[in-house]
C-alpha cells in the first residue's frame, strides 16, 4: 500500500470464508442444519395469506424447479426470472442455481410501455427459460407470452413444479466458485444493457464482506420490500439471510410504496434487525409517519438501517432518526452504503453502530469538483459518507483523465478491486475491458473496476460519493440513462430537433430528484407549433416509457443547446443555464 | 356522520390534489385529461390512491387508473362506489 495515495486494502482473509464452495453449498447446509427454520415470509397487501416457507422447503421447490431445467436445457442456458412480487422469485432463482441455468432477473414490463429494456435483455442473453407463476401469466398478464413470442421461449411455472413429481429423480450438478450464477441487467442504456457476470465466488465473497460490516449473525432478521430483480433486494436481503442462515421477510414494493409504516411495523413484529432501501424509502416513511398507525411500536431491535442505490441525503437521515426515535429508533443504525452491480452488490459501508459520517463542504468549490471549508453559511453542502472499505477489497480515487491515484480530500473517480468484483458483461468484451481491466498510472499491475462515480477518502478512509463521470440519472434508485430518455422525447413529435435535446435532474425543495428535459425545436415548425401541446406530449411518454413524472419541460431555439465543439451535449452546462434562467426559451 | 362527499367534490378534490404534487408550471390540470397526460407516473399513481383511500374509506386497487383514465370518471366511479 502506498502510504502518499487515499489507497486503501485489507486483504487478510477471515476465517469465515472458503466454507463454502458455491450458493448452492450454502443452501444444501442450511436444509441440513436448519430444516425447519424460517427462511422466508412474505406478507399479504390487504387481502392474500401470509407465506412462508422453511430452508428445507425452499430446498425441496428449488430442487423441483432445477430438475425440470435439467431434463429441458442445459448447463449455461439463460432463464429470465418473471413473477409478482412474492416467494415464486426466490425458488425460481434457487432452481437455477441448483440446474447450473444462469438465472436472469427482469422486472416485469409495464403494460403500455413499449420500449423499456425486457426486449433489448432477451435479445443480449437468448434465453431459453421463461420463469414465470402461473397466475401471472394466464390471468393477471396474458400479454407477457404475445409480448415475447418471437423470443421462442420455454415458459415454466414454478408454482406448478411439485417436489415429488419425476419418479426417476435426475442427479443435479453442483457447481464450482467460478461458475457463472446469474446476471444483473442494471448497467447501461435501454437499448444496449449490459448484464454483469457474477459468479459464485463473487456472491460469496460479498455475502462475507456485508455479514463482516454489519455485523450480521444467524439471528439477524431481515425485513425488505426491494423489489427482487434489483441486486439489493436480493444480495442484501434474500442471499444475506440465507448466507446467514437468518430469516429475511419480504413485503411487496407497491405495499411499501401505499402504506410504507408497513415496513416499519413488519420490522418490529419480526424484530428484525436490518432492513433498508434507497434514500427515499426513509423519506417517504417520515413523511407518511401517522403516530396512531404507529402505536405501541418498538424499532429498539433495528440495528442496520442501510441506506443506499441512490444518493443519501443529510436531511432525510436527521428527519427520520428524529421521527423514529420516540419509537427506539437509534440514529447510530443508519447506514449509508455504496455499491453496484460490478462488484456484486456492496463497495463501501460502516461497521454495525457507527452512525453515520458527515463532512461540511463548500458547495461552490464542490461543483468544481474540489473539497474546500465552506465561505459562509450559505455555501455550506452536508455530505454524508458512504462509510469504509470492506474487507478483503482495495479501493482507489484516480484521475479519471491522467489515471493517476489521489490523495485523501481530492475528487476523483472510485476504483475497486477485489474478489467480490465480477468477471465482466455478459458477451461484451469491449465494455468489460474498459470498465473491468482498468490500470492506473502509477504502474501497479492490478486491474481494477472503474465506478464512474466520483468521490473523495477524507483522512479516517470514509468515503463521499460526489457526482458521476457520465450524466447517469437516479430516481427513486433506478437509474436512468439520459440518452434514452431524449431519444423517447425526440420520437414523439416532428417538431423536436434529433440530438439536440438534453435531460438531467435537479433537487427539489425536499432533496428529491426531480426530472427536467430540454429540447431544441426546428426552426421551420417553430412559428406553427403549440408549445403547450408539445410539452404534454413529451410528458405523457416519458412517463409511460420511463416512469418517471418530468417536472419541467423547457423547449429551446433551434441551435442553442449547449454542446462541445465536437457536437457533444453539454448536460451540466445545459443544467447550469436552466438555473440560471439563460436559456433560449421558446 | 358526515355525508358522502359528491362526485363534483371528489372531481375538485383530485383537480386541487393533482395540480399540487405535480406542480406542472405551464399546464393547467383539466378534468376530462387522462392521468397519462398529465404524466402520472407509478408511483404518484399509487399515492393518488392511498390519499383517496384515507379520505373516502374505501379499499382501492392500484389498476383503478387504468379502468377509470380520467378525473371526471375516476370521480363517478367513486362517488358510485361512496354512495353504496
Amino acid at each position: 500500500m502506498n502510504s502518499t495515495t487515499a489507497e486503501f486494502s485489507l486483504e487478510a482473509g477471515p476465517s469465515g470464508r472458503g466454507e463454502f464452495s458455491s450458493l448452492v453449498d450454502v443452501l444444501r447446509r442450511r436444509a441440513a442444519d436448519q430444516p425447519d427454520d424460517p427462511a422466508y415470509i412474505f406478507l399479504p397487501d390487504r387481502q392474500g395469506e401470509r407465506v412462508s416457507l422453511s430452508f428445507s422447503e425452499v430446498y425441496a421447490r428449488s430442487q423441483a424447479v432445477a430438475r425440470r431445467l435439467v431434463k429441458r436445457g442445459q448447463k449455461g442456458d439463460r432463464a429470465v426470472l418473471l413473477f409478482a412480487p412474492g416467494l415464486d422469485f426466490v425458488v425460481a432463482f434457487f432452481g437455477c442455481l441448483l440446474s447450473g441455468v444462469i438465472a436472469v432477473p427482469m422486472m416485469v414490463p409495464r403494460r403500455a410501455s413499449s420500449r423499456d429494456a425486457s426486449a433489448a435483455i432477451m435479445a443480449d442473453c437468448l434465453p431459453r427459460f421463461a420463469m414465470t407463476s402461473r397466475d401471472l401469466l394466464t390471468h393477471a398478464r396474458p400479454d407477457l407470452a404475445e409480448r415475447f413470442r418471437t423470443d421462442r421461449l420455454d415458459w415454466i411455472f414454478v408454482d406448478s413444479c411439485s417436489a415429488d413429481s419425476g419418479k426417476r429423480q435426475c442427479p443435479l450438478p453442483l457447481p464450482g466458485p467460478e461458475d457463472i450464477a446469474f446476471l444483473q441487467y442494471t448497467s447501461g442504456s435501454t437499448s444496449a444493457p449490459k448484464g454483469v457476470i457474477v459468479s459464485h465466488r463473487n456472491l460469496l465473497e460479498n455475502s462475507e464482506m456485508i455479514r463482516i460490516a454489519f455485523g450480521n449473525t444467524c439471528k439477524s432478521t431481515h425485513v425488505s420490500w426491494v423489489p427482487l430483480y434489483h441486486d439489493m433486494g436480493l444480495i442484501l436481503n434474500v442471499l444475506q439471510s440465507l448466507y446467514l442462515g437468518a430469516l429475511c421477510v419480504l413485503l411487496a414494493p407497491v405495499s411499501f410504496m401505499q402504506r410504507p409504516l408497513r415496513w416499519l411495523r413488519a420490522i418490529d413484529e419480526y424484530r428484525a434487525e436490518v432492513a433498508g432501501g434507497p434514500n427515499f424509502a426513509f423519506e417517504l416513511c417520515a413523511t407518511r409517519h401517522r403516530p396512531d398507525e404507529l402505536k405501541g411500536i418498538d424499532l429498539s431491535c433495528w440495528k442496520v438501517a442501510f441506506n443506499g442505490a441512490e444518493p443519501v441525503r443529510a436531511r432525510t437521515i436527521e428527519r427520520f432518526a428524529a421521527t423514529f426515535a420516540p419509537y427506539g429508533f437509534d440514529i447510530k443504525s443508519m447506514q449509508p452504503a455504496y455499491g453496484m452491480a460490478e462488484a456484486t452488490l456492496l463497495i463501501s459501508a460502516n461497521r454495525r453502530g457507527t452512525g453515520p459520517g458527515t463532512c461540511n463542504v463548500s458547495r461552490e468549490e464542490l461543483q468544481r469538483n474540489r473539497i474546500g471549508a465552506p465561505a459562509h453559511a450559505d455555501d455550506t453542502q452536508i455530505l454524508v459518507g458512504c462509510g469504509r472499505l470492506l474487507f478483503g477489497e482495495c479501493l482507489a480515487i484516480v484521475d479519471p483523465e491522467t489515471l493517476a491515484p489521489l490523495g485523501p480530500r481530492l475528487v476523483g473517480e472510485v476504483w475497486v478491486a477485489g474478489p467480490h468484483v465480477a468477471q465482466g458483461y455478459w458477451r461484451n468484451p469491449e465494455a468489460t475491458a474498459s470498465v473491468f481491466k482498468a490500470r492506473t498510472a502509477s504502474g501497479d499491475a492490478r486491474h481494477w473496476l472503474r465506478t464512474g462515480d466520483l468521490g473523495f477518502l477524507d483522512e479516517h478512509g470514509e468515503l463521499y460519493i460526489t457526482g458521476r463521470i457520465n450524466d447517469l440519472i437516479i430516481i427513486r434508485g433506478i437509474n436512468h440513462y439520459p440518452q434514452d430518455i431524449e431519444e423517447t422525447v425526440q420520437d414523439c413529435h416532428p417538431a423536436l430537433r434529433r440530438h439536440c435535446g438534453a435531460a438531467f435532474s435537479l433537487p427539489d425543495q425536499n432533496e428529491e430528484e426531480q426530472l427536467v428535459i430540454v429540447q431544441e425545436v426546428e426552426r421551420t415548425l417553430r412559428r406553427e407549433i403549440a408549445v403547450e401541446e408539445i410539452i404534454a406530449t413529451v410528458r405523457e411518454v416519458v412517463a409511460r416509457e420511463h416512469e418517471i413524472a418530468a417536472r419541467e419541460i423547457v423547449l429551446i431555439h433551434t441551435g442553442s443547446l449547449p454542446k462541445t465543439t465536437s457536437g457533444k451535449i453539454q448536460r451540466q452546462l445545459t443544467r447550469q443555464r436552466f438555473l440560471a434562467g439563460s436559456l433560449s426559451r421558446v | 356522520m358526515t355525508e358522502n362527499p359528491s362526485e363534483a367534490a371528489i372531481r375538485s378534490w383530485c383537480v386541487e390534489y393533482l395540480a399540487r404534487t405535480l406542480d406542472l408550471p405551464g399546464q393547467t390540470i383539466d378534468e376530462g385529461m387522462t392521468f397519462a397526460r398529465m404524466g402520472l407516473d407509478s408511483a404518484n399513481s399509487v399515492f393518488l390512491i392511498v390519499e383517496l383511500e384515507d379520505w373516502l374509506g374505501l379499499e382501492l386497487t392500484p389498476d383503478l387508473l387504468f379502468e377509470h383514465p380520467t378525473i371526471s370518471a375516476l370521480a363517478r366511479h367513486l362517488a358510485e362506489r361512496t354512495s353504496r
